[in-house]
């Protein structure tokens, strides 16, 4: 390796007597008393075979997310699951995770989780339960049996609880089960009921499209499929050079998503602009389709002529005609059955079907046609007719619609029983209730989005003693063995998936049974159904007032991770707001309305209210106030209640979107007289999001990188130093990342925050700037103007600079580099001055302020990877490149004597991208992926003509693929 | 005038000052050999342990590899204390009814483990392995000393970053066939320099002495 040779600082050289040895002394006095204790050593009584203590152990299973089965591996150290990676087998993952799968594993050791089963009158067991619920229930030996046994669980696609649900029925023919959660797209199945006279499920190859328009769809982002997608996508969006093509986007939404925040043109339009404008766009297809059937081309016709954004509209359809057969139009799933139904006619129209666009049979169970949503059973309740109503890991009192009272309706029901993870509100509400377990905890199954058979395999036994909704269902079907494996076990040998032990223990092995993709099936598109869906979309009234609209959240989803510590210290991939969810405004109306970020407003919509703080922001429709909903939980660390929570303003007749509401900032009274604004103080990841003019994201069209490969070189040149070099041997560590395929989804920072034993700070901590994230996205704002600008995302980390500017303020030695051209951060050393983060001008390095990490609580520590350390209050950090998988990959390498092969080692953070926008490797290696990588003419370090750090962390230039023809 | 001092407090002066500075030098020093001393790095220290287990008998007497029972060495970070089955799978057959082996039985019986007490302690930050070592050259005795000579395990070596550097520094004296790495008897020959080297070559020896080697 080289050596190369420089000129040293006289201040550098080392002298035989430094600062160091005099505070080495210095602390001798200190360190004779300080001996921790001894603890004994446990071996195992009986060693589980394939166990080797000290070296971690990786199980495939499944995670489910809407019913969906992702695939995914779980690191396990003797017996402890620590860390998630995705499956790559799996079709839903192909080695990659989503946000919600990386922070999941925090929810298996919350303390908070519930322990204990009860019924109303106090304490009961597992076995009381199986006593009073086994036997034929009482009053219900009559026939027909089952009158009055309604079930409530979410939508599934497991074929075990499918069959345990046939078996209740066998059992109880009159029992009712209901569907229910909150984002559940109904609307999807009824437009796809409405378009092909069936249930089908859409799927979508943005591999194969170079063109996708996104109708107020983040396909990116809140999806359940949005790992998939966000790959499939990247394929088509990789630029490595001037020849290469790339995929373009139209997004029409009104709340900024993370589709939308990287879209090449993206279109803000309020919640009931947003149909019109995809009319626009249709009518536009029509007229430059000879071949537009008449009943689509009748419809559109009869519109009126002015629709919103025409020019726009048709510069889109323009572009998605020249595109017909590799394009993908997809609309999202909080717009109504309409417009999913128009989608598929455009879809039809523009031949994508087949190529683009697939249909297949849903993967999601049903139990009769009117089994999803709630309604027959509040029909039910309010006839008297429900006698026991058995809830499984569903909180229908808080996220039900808020007109459906549903709290009200269940205190008249005289047996509830609740199954779920924590005291939910249903919890507390019912007679019965039993801890639920984690997925990480049970047996189970399920189906990807393609269909896939995925088996969801237990790596603990239940922490808290819980027991999982198939048992509960296994005890009302009468089943003397409740034991889910064997259930398991039993069904798919019954149904010839896994006939004999060894198919059995493969599929366990893999997390799937190979070749159980759904077959597409050939949909004929009902052309009667399209005037009904276009008339629909045009008489839906276009209302005044202020907007609102209801969206999933991209952290916590639905609400089911409202009580994971990651994701709500988590900065809001678009508006980096952290510990809260303000609603949405943009800057436009909120100087209209007088709204200041952090104003409590109160939002008034009909006779329903709700008071949340409000955020000017980037990219929202005027007039419009977005929400995101599963918010407002209690959170044991904040002892308090953690933002707004939004469900007690959806209604059932308008789940998504709601227009007509009225915004009024609340005032109180000041003690000196007069009034003030109630304000709170949002705790933000980043403030501000201007460059101002430095080359920090560097960004430009797809045609200027065309005509100028190395536009980024002026921003990249090397420049002398004063400082000397290092000396290198081995491997050269570096990491390329590309921000043209970066979703912001912020995946990578979980993943970071699992495998590197990074604590929460809190809103206070994060408010203060003290959150610790060693990985971070920044958001830069694109473009003039306040609302039409583009934010674009950066992941930001140590960028390991060869010229380092932390390591030459270090009093202490603490942070150095290594011959492999790692910038080490030795915690043990480190004293605590916080030079090396004032002289660091990416400003990635976190300082432990104070002691964030809990010793007192024994779950939480069960999840720190034991090959990073915790850190303790006063101490520097910062990423390491995961200097403990090089360190254990290196170890392997040389027990085995070989050189490290190139994609050996692989960051958290890579290991999650779902778009493989980081690589990692040695740059020494010519032939490795990111040399290739750092080597292309769009590739640049961060600041690096402005300060000569020489970054080993380097980027690629965002490209965008500009359609000229589009108005600006 | 009178002198204001007596003559003797020349000498006390002196003394102060001499005492002072001596003083200063113990107090720097003191610290300095408190932290090198057996006492404080708990070398040396035979430690109690709930069975009355002798290597002495099993690797002398019975000729046992110390990989027998420690057998992830090879493989893994940790050497590990063998689980109580492995003992079983002698001790089923061999003095089944010894009343110095009822805590083992216990263990077996009961599924409990043996608390073992910890002979040899690193600090958290610091992440020793042991399968490079040992594939590396480095045998259980460079480290460990000659537990097959001890009734109870202790300590030989002072485990501190001092005496791992100096190794990883200059690994040459210490290295040794593979196929000699649990060899009690092995002393390093008369030619050691030369074989050491040769071994350094043909093993690829490059001992890290970078932070990150051992600090995560």
């Amino acid at each position: 390796m080289t050596t190369p040779t420089g000129h040293r600082l006289p201040l550098l050289e080392d002298d035989g007597w430094s600062r160091r040895h005099v505070l080495q002394l210095l602390g001798m006095g200190a360190l004779a008393a300080c001996q921790p204790p001894r603890e004994p050593i446990l071996p195992y009584t009986v060693q589980p075979a394939g166990v080797v203590p000290g070296k971690p152990q990786f199980y495939a299973t499944t995670m489910t997310l809407d019913g969906y089965a992702t695939g995914l591996l779980v690191e396990s150290h003797v017996g402890r699951p620590t860390k998630i990676e995705g499956n790559p087998d799996h079709p839903a993952s192909l080695g990659a995770t989503g946000l919600q799968h990386q922070a999941s594993i925090l929810d298996l050791y919350d303390p908070s989780r519930a322990r204990l089963p009860r019924r109303r009158e106090g304490p009961a067991g597992w076995e009381t339960f199986v006593r009073e619920f086994g036997p034929l229930l009482p009053g219900a030996g009559v026939p027909p049996p089952g009158e009055g046994l309604h079930f409530v669980l979410p939508p599934t696609t497991s074929p075990l609880a499918a069959s345990l649900v046939d078996a209740v029925r066998t059992r109880y023919p009159r029992a009712a089960f209901h569907f229910h959660a909150p984002l559940y797209a109904r609307a999807a199945d009824e437009a796809a009921r409405a378009a092909f006279g069936q249930v089908l499920a859409t799927q979508r190859f943005f591999d194969r499209a170079t063109r996708v328009l996104a109708i107020d769809a983040d396909f990116l982002g809140t999806s359940p499929f949005g790992v998939r997608w966000s790959h499939d996508f990247a394929q088509r969006r990789r630029v490595h050079g001037p020849a290469d093509d790339m995929n373009r986007l139209y997004v029409v939404e009104s709340d900024l998503g993370l589709a939308g925040a990287i879209a090449d043109h993206r279109l803000r339009a309020r919640p009931s602009e947003v149909p019109l404008v995809f009319l626009a766009i249709a009518r536009a297809l029509v007229r430059g389709s000879p071949r537009a059937p008449d009943a689509l081309r009748g419809a559109l016709e009869r519109l009126p002529a002015d629709l919103p954004h025409a020019p726009w509209a048709e510069a889109a359809a323009r572009d998605l005609l020249q595109h017909a057969g590799d394009c993908v139009v997809i609309v999202g799933d909080t717009q109504p059955a309409e417009v999913h139904v128009l989608a598929h006619a455009l879809n039809d129209l523009l031949g994508n079907v087949g190529r683009t666009v697939a249909y297949t049979p849903t993967a999601i169970v049903e139990a009769g046609e009117a089994s999803f949503g709630l309604e027959p059973l509040l029909a039910a309740m309010d006839a008297r007719a429900v006698s026991t109503l058995v809830l499984l890991d569903v909180d229908p009192v808080r996220d039900a619609f808020a007109d459906d009272r549903f709290g009200a309706r269940m205190a008249q029901v005289p047996q509830t029983v609740c199954l779920s993870l924590r005291e939910t509100a249903t919890a507390k509400a019912s007679r019965w209730f039993l801890p639920g377990t984690h997925w990480l905890e049970s047996w189970g199954d399920a189906r990807a989005f393609d269909g896939t058979l995925s088996l969801r395999q237990p790596l603990v036994r239940p922490l808290y003693g819980g027991h999982d909704a198939l048992e509960v269902l296994a005890v009302f079907a009468g089943l003397a063995d409740t034991n889910p494996w064997r259930l398991l076990r039993t069904l798919h040998q019954r149904t010839g998936a896994a006939p004999t032990d060894a198919t059995w223990n493969a599929a366990v092995q893999r997390g799937l049974f190979p070749g159980t993709a759904f077959a597409e099936v050939a949909a004929a598109f009902r052309a009667d159904a399209v005037a009904p869906a276009v008339n629909a979309m045009a008489t839906r009234a276009r209302p005044g007032g202020i907007e609102i609209a209801l969206r999933p959240d991209p952290r916590l989803h639905d609400g089911t991770f409202a009580h994971n510590e990651w994701l709500l210290e988590l900065p809001d991939p678009i508006t980096r707001v952290s510990w809260d969810n303000p609603a949405h405004v943009s800057h436009a109306t909120a100087r209209r309305l007088d709204l200041h970020e952090g104003d409590v407003v109160e939002v008034r919509w009909n006779d329903r209210s709700l008071r949340i703080p409000v955020l000017p922001t980037e990219g929202v429709a005027d007039d419009t106030l977005a929400l995101t909903l599963g918010w407002g939980a209690w959170v044991a660390r904040e002892r308090d209640v953690v933002g707004t929570d939004a469900y007690p303003l959806r209604t059932r007749a308008a789940p998504w979107d709601l227009a007509g509401a009225t915004v009024e900032p609340i005032e109180r009274p000041r003690p000196v007289g007069g009034t003030e604004r109630v304000r709170v103080e949002l705790a933000s990841g980043q403030p501000h999001i201007d460059m101002h003019d430095r080359p920090i994201l560097l960004h430009d069209t797809l045609e200027t990188f065309r005509n100028q490969p190395d536009f980024v070189r002026p921003h990249d040149d090397r420049r002398p130093s004063l400082y000397g070099a290092w000396t290198q041997h081995g491997p050269q560590w570096g990491m390329s990342i590309d921000l043209g395929t970066c979703t912001g989804c912020a995946t990578c920072v979980i993943a970071c925050q699992a495998e590197n034993n990074i604590p929460t700070v809190g809103r206070i901590g994060t408010a203060k700037g003290r959150a610790m994230h060693w990985l971070r996205i920044d958001r830069y704002r694109l473009g003039t103007g306040e609302d039409d600008v583009q934010l674009l995302p950066q992941p930001m980390l140590c960028q390991h600079c060869e010229k380092a500017p932390c390591e030459y303020v270090c009093p202490v030695n603490a942070t150095v580099h290594s011959p492999d051209g790692l910038n080490e951060m030795v915690y043990n050393r480190c004293i605590g001055t916080r030079f090396c983060s004032n002289n660091c001008p990416y400003k990635v390095r976190r300082f432990n302020f104070l002691e964030y990490n809990d010793y007192e609580a024994e779950t939480p520590k069960m999840q720190k990877n034991p090959d990073v350390t915790v850190r303790a209050r006063g101490v520097m950090e910062k990423c390491t490149y995961c200097v403990q998988r090089i360190r254990t990959a290196q170890i392997e390498a040389r027990i085995e004597r070989r050189e490290l092969r190139d994609g050996e080692v692989r960051t958290a953070c890579q290991a999650a991208c779902p778009t493989g926008a980081i690589v990692f490797g040695q740059v020494s290696d010519p032939n490795s992926g990111v040399a290739a990588l750092q080597g292309l003419p769009h590739s640049y370090a961060v600041l690096q003509h402005e300060l000569g750090t020489e970054p080993r962390t380097r980027y690629l230039a965002h490209l965008r693929n500009e359609n000229e023809e589009v108005p600006a | 005038m009178p002198a204001l001092f007596p003559r003797w407090s020349n000498s006390a002066l002196w003394g102060a000052l001499i005492l002072g500075v001596a003083g200063l030098a113990v107090l720097l020093l003191a610290p300095m050999i408190w932290v090198r001393t057996p006492y404080d790095t708990h070398r040396l220290h035979p430690l109690d342990q709930p069975v009355l287990f002798d290597h002495r008998h099993h690797v002398l007497d019975d000729g046992i590899d110390c990989l027998y029972c420690h057998y992830t060495a090879a493989v893994s970070r940790t050497a590990s204390v063998p689980p109580t089955e492995l003992c079983m799978n002698c001790h089923g057959q061999i003095w089944p009814d010894s009343p110095l082996l009822e805590p083992l039985r216990r263990s077996w019986f009961t599924g409990r483990p043996i608390p073992w007490r910890r002979v040899h302690r690193l600090p958290d930050f610091v992440y020793f392995s042991h399968a490079p070592h040992v594939n590396a050259g480095v045998g259980c005795s460079s480290c460990h000393g000659q537990v097959e000579t001890m009734a109870l395990v202790f300590a030989e070596s002072p485990m501190q970053m001092g005496w791992c550097l100096d190794c990883h520094r200059n690994p040459v004296p210490h290295l040794r066939p593979l196929d000699r790495i649990t060899d009690v008897n092995w002393r390093p020959p008369p030619d050691q320099a030369v074989q050491g080297l040769l071994l350094q070559r043909e093993l690829r020896v490059a001992p890290p002495t970078n932070c990150t080697g051992c600090h995560r």
